[in-house]
This record gives structure tokens, C-alpha cells and sequence, in this order.
């Protein structure tokens, strides 16, 4: 236990001194984006580590986010700091549209539920022109603080990579206290044996219907951090195959702990980029990583950290 | 005030064109443990099935207490009082016993699971009141010594007394215990039957279906028979024993 919270810490002294360690800009730029799919592979845990539904609309969720947080801001001049917040609330509505309906259906139909959801939101965010610009996307979008002298200057990429991390580090500690709690009971149960949850006296479809709303609500805000970095958002990112990698960075990570999506989210941000020395064979040589990575570490990186830990330290 | 504590009037059950079951009605009463026996087939489980809120009746009427329950969802009947066990170990293999004894506490909390996670409602007291429930629960069924291991290494047996643990947690006026004897040996089942009679001392009534006629004989207070989805007989264990039509129907002359 004390082994944890040291190593914890180490960790959390390495993400504060990164932007100084870093010299390349690019990797702090990639560092941000990581950051943010740290809060979208939380969120994805939630409802796919905890309560063994996998869901295929995380980065559809996202696009909800990052759309409504740069449309409040465009159209009723809102501050940047307030449609952050409201973003991930915009986001929950849908989810519970979506969710509704959709946690009905167990196991695998769940799943194509919520990948024909991504589809259609994504079809939407292209064709509803007059409200997303289409294919073209929304540039021009304003950093936190614009317009108002702000005291801190987030146009700085150092500035907003802390920005980011201090809300990561937030997101990841929230979702702690859920799983720790009897939420987090209750959906490891589900997992476990669905059916009998309600034997034991517990209307399960609450507890799906509340992860999948909050998981919902962590890819809202990750969408609306993305937007507000990036200024520029196009429809592109939000498709299914983005979806795929919020699944990805839990699995590689540790699928049903706090610590795997962090390293998972970090895999998916960076692995692409080193693998851009194989040109034309990147996506085989990534898609066979993620093949073998599934293979023979079907408790992901955490899990097969935990196992090493317990050969040689005897630790569990 | 009530001595009859569930009872079950002119229930039916139709899948497509089969009947079932046709016209149960039976009454368990406070403290007494009730038998339900019967051929494979003859609409026993069927019945807890209907009893739990797993599978809605075709038609009759089920009161818990007096108030009807037959419309209402499985999780509302557990916080009502009536809960079950199932023919085969039905549990979640991951959590340690005290954490699977713990969950079945969930019906009876007061304070909601979001506001227990954020601490906005002080609820220590009711923490230690379940924390007390699993207690006994663990205690009157052999399982404190095992509280903190993995429910999946548990025997059989244990997982299946765990089952009852778990029910009994959520503080049931009347508990379903379907086939708990299943796959047990005779120790096990001598266990079982102690066990049995303490939550009836409890105060708690059971229904236990079963096809160990010892067992039954031993435990049961008083037996219901069904026979092809329709009751044939009822009474006490000797009444039963020397009924015509149930040895011909079940028993057969040895027993």
C-alpha cells in the first residue's frame, strides 16, 4: 500500500516537471492530447473495465462536447471557463437519451447499440451544416480566459498542458471515489453476474445508466478541453475508429483499475506517432501491437506489472 | 396483525399453449419453514420464480404482508422482505465474502449509493448497522471464518450457503431457497438443515423447494405437492408421507 501511494506520487512529480524535461515541443503538444485521453479512458473504464459493458461511443460523446462547448461559445458569446463546465452536461442529456434505451440490450447488442449511435452523431456533425460547418469543421476557437486580460496567458502550450493535467488528475480522482464506494460495488456486480444483482435487491439498469452517463460526461469534457486547445474541430476525430481507441487505451492499460487507462491513454496518443519511421506500414504494424498486446496481456500493462510485482517481490 | 406472511392465490402460469401451473394457492405463515415438492417439471421453480419477480404470472395474486406484490420488480419485493437463492450457485465470483454479504445490505439502505460516495449524508450509524447485519448473517451461516476470501474458491456448499447470507442481509421477512441441497453430501446437508431451522428461530419464514426428501421431512413445518403444474396435496411431513395420490405422483413406496 505504501509502495503505491510512493509510486503514485513519483508519478505525479514526473507529470509536473515533464514541460521542463521535455525539449521537443511536438512531445508536449502530444503530452496534452494524452492528457486528455487520460479523462476519455477514465470515463470509457467506467462503463467498460467496471460494468463489463463496452460501449463503442466514446468519441462520439466527445464530438458532443467539443462541438457544444465551441457553439455555446460562439453563438451566446459565453465564456470559455462556463462552457467547459456545461459541456460535459450537454453531453450527459444525450447519454441519457442514448443510454435509456440502449442499456435494455445486454452484452454484445449493447455494444452495436452505441456503435450505431457514434454513427449517427457523427453523421450529424457532418451534414448539419448550418449549425457545425460540415466537413470543414469550426476554427477559430477561443482559449479559457480570452477576451478578458486574462492574469494567466493559456495560449502558452506549458500553461495549458497544467491546465490539463490538473483537471486529468481531478477526473481520475473522482472516478476513484466512485469505484471505491458502493457504486463501484455495485457495478463490479454487474459485471460479475448481472442477473443476480437484482436478486440481491438492486434495479442494476440505475447503476449501467449512471456510468454510462458519467463515462459520457468525462469523453464531454476531454471533447471540450480538445476543442479549446486545438481552436480547430472537424467531424473527423469523433468517428467510430476514435471510439475503438478509447477501448484500446483501457485494454492495453488495465481494463477495471485507475491506473491502466493513464498508461493506455498515453499508448494510443504516442504509439502512432513512433511508428511513423515504417511510412505506408504504420497501421499493420499498430494494429499487430494491438493484436499481440491482446494476446499476451490480456490484463493490460497494470495487470501485467501486478503480475511481475508478485514473482519477484512477492508483493501483491 | 398478519400471521400469514406471503400468500399466494389462484397463481397461473402459461408458456404459449402449456400450462404451467395451474391455481396454486398457499400461505406461509410467520416462523414456519414450507415445503414445496414435486416431479422434475411439475412448476416448483416455476413458482419461485413467479414468488421472487423473476417471471410475471399469467394471473393470481401474491401478498407480502398483506399488499399485493405481483406487479411489482424483483429489487422492490427484496426491500419489501421477500428474497431467494437459486438451484445452482449463483454468485459474484470476484468479491470477497464479507463484500458479497455486503451488497445484499443495498436494499435496505436509506442513504443513496451517490450520496454515501461523496459523503454528503452522514450514514456512520447505518454503515454499523450493516456492517452488524453481515455479521450475523456470516455468523448463522458458518461463514465468518471465511469472511475475507475470494467468493470463486469457495466449495460448492459454501458458495451455496453464501447465497443465503447474502438474502438474509437484506433483512427478509421470507426467503426462497431453491434446491439448496443440490450437489451437497450428508454433512453438508445436515449443515444446511441447522441452518434452515435458525433463520426460522430468527423470525424469518422460508420456503425451501427440494427433492432430498429427508431433508424436507426434517426442516418443512408443512409441504405443498405439486404434480403436472397443479397442487395435489398439502400438509404436515407425516400428513404428506402417507398421502395416496403423492406416492403414487412422487414418493413411490419406499420412503
Amino acid at each position: 500500500m505504501k509502495f503505491k501511494t510512493l509510486l503514485m506520487l513519483a508519478a505525479l512529480v514526473l507529470f509536473l516537471a515533464l514541460p521542463q524535461l521535455i525539449t521537443v515541443k511536438y512531445y508536449l503538444h502530444l503530452c496534452i492530447l494524452a492528457l486528455i485521453w487520460v479523462i476519455m479512458a477514465q470515463g470509457q473504464n467506467l462503463i467498460q473495465g467496471y460494468t463489463g459493458y463496452v460501449s463503442i461511443v466514446q468519441a462520439g460523446f466527445m464530438g458532443i462536447g467539443a462541438y457544444s462547448s465551441a457553439l455555446m461559445g460562439s453563438h451566446f458569446g459565453l465564456p470559455v471557463g462556463m462552457t467547459i463546465i456545461l459541456a460535459p452536461l450537454v453531453t450527459a442529456v444525450f447519454a441519457l437519451v442514448a443510454g435509456y434505451p440502449s442499456l435494455r440490450v445486454k452484452g454484445h447488442y449493447f455494444a452495436i447499440v452505441t456503435l450505431a449511435f457514434n454513427m449517427v452523431i457523427f453523421i450529424v456533425l457532418l451534414n448539419f451544416t448550418h449549425l457545425t460547418n460540415g466537413e470543414a469543421g469550426i476554427s477559430g476557437i477561443h482559449k479559457p480566459g480570452y477576451g478578458r486580460g486574462a492574469m494567466i496567458d493559456f495560449y502558452d502550450r506549458q500553461v495549458y498542458y497544467y491546465f490539463v493535467l490538473a483537471i486529468a488528475v481531478l477526473m481520475t480522482t473522482l472516478a476513484a471515489v466512485i469505484v471505491r464506494s458502493r457504486i463501484g460495488q455495485i457495478l463490479l456486480a454487474i459485471r460479475q453476474n448481472e442477473d443476480l444483482v437484482a436478486s440481491v435487491g438492486v434495479a442494476a439498469w440505475r447503476y449501467k445508466l449512471f456510468a454510462f452517463v458519467i463515462s459520457a460526461m468525462f469523453a464531454g469534457l476531454a471533447g471540450a478541453l480538445y476543442a479549446h486547445y486545438q481552436s480547430f474541430i472537424n467531424p473527423e476525430i469523433f468517428g467510430v475508429a476514435q471510439s475503438m481507441d478509447a477501448i484500446l487505451a483501457v485494454i492495453i492499460g488495465g481494463s477495471g483499475t485507475l491506473t491502466g487507462p493513464v498508461i493506455g491513454a498515453f499508448f494510443v496518443v504516442f504509439l502512432p506517432e513512433y511508428l511513423r519511421f515504417a511510412d505506408s506500414f504504420r497501421l499493420i504494424l499498430y494494429g499487430l501491437i494491438l493484436v499481440l498486446a491482446t494476446i499476451f496481456m490480456p490484463r493490460g500493462i497494470v495487470g501485467l506489472a501486478r503480475d511481475l510485482g508478485t514473482r519477484f517481490g512477492g508483493r501483491k | 396483525m398478519h400471521t400469514d406472511v406471503l400468500e399466494v392465490d389462484g397463481l397461473c402460469k402459461s408458456f404459449g399453449g402449456v400450462k404451467a401451473l395451474r391455481d396454486l394457492s398457499f400461505t406461509i405463515r410467520q416462523n414456519e419453514v414450507l415445503g414445496l415438492i414435486g416431479p422434475n417439471g411439475s412448476g416448483k421453480s416455476t413458482t419461485v420464480n413467479m414468488l421472487s419477480g423473476a417471471m410475471p404470472p399469467t394471473s393470481g395474486q401474491l401478498r407480502l404482508g398483506g399488499v399485493r406484490v405481483e406487479g411489482l420488480n424483483q429489487w422492490d419485493r427484496v426491500a419489501m422482505g421477500l428474497t431467494r437463492t437459486y438451484q445452482t450457485a449463483s454468485v459474484f465470483p470476484e468479491f470477497t465474502v464479507r463484500e458479497h454479504v455486503m451488497l445484499g445490505c443495498e436494499a435496505r439502505r436509506t442513504v443513496s449509493p451517490v450520496a454515501h460516495a461523496f459523503r454528503l449524508r452522514r450514514n456512520r450509524a447505518e454503515d454499523r448497522q450493516m456492517q452488524e447485519r453481515v455479521d450475523q448473517a456470516l455468523e448463522l451461516t458458518g461463514l465468518t471464518g471465511d469472511r475475507d476470501t475470494i467468493v470463486g474458491v469457495l466449495s460448492a456448499a459454501q458458495q451455496r450457503f453464501l447465497m443465503i447470507a447474502t438474502a438474509l442481509a437484506s433483512s427478509p421477512r421470507v426467503i426462497l431457497l431453491d434446491e439448496p441441497a443440490a450437489g451437497m453430501i450428508s454433512h453438508e446437508r445436515e449443515t444446511l438443515a441447522g441452518m434452515i431451522g435458525r433463520i426460522r428461530d430468527a423470525g424469518i419464514s422460508v420456503l425451501v423447494i427440494e427433492h432430498h426428501m429427508a431433508l424436507i421431512m426434517e426442516v418443512c413445518d408443512r409441504i405443498v405437492v405439486l404434480n403436472f403444474g397443479a397442487p395435489i396435496a398439502q400438509g404436515t411431513p407425516a400428513e404428506i408421507r402417507g398421502n395416496r395420490a403423492v406416492i403414487d405422483a412422487y414418493l413411490g413406496e419406499a420412503v
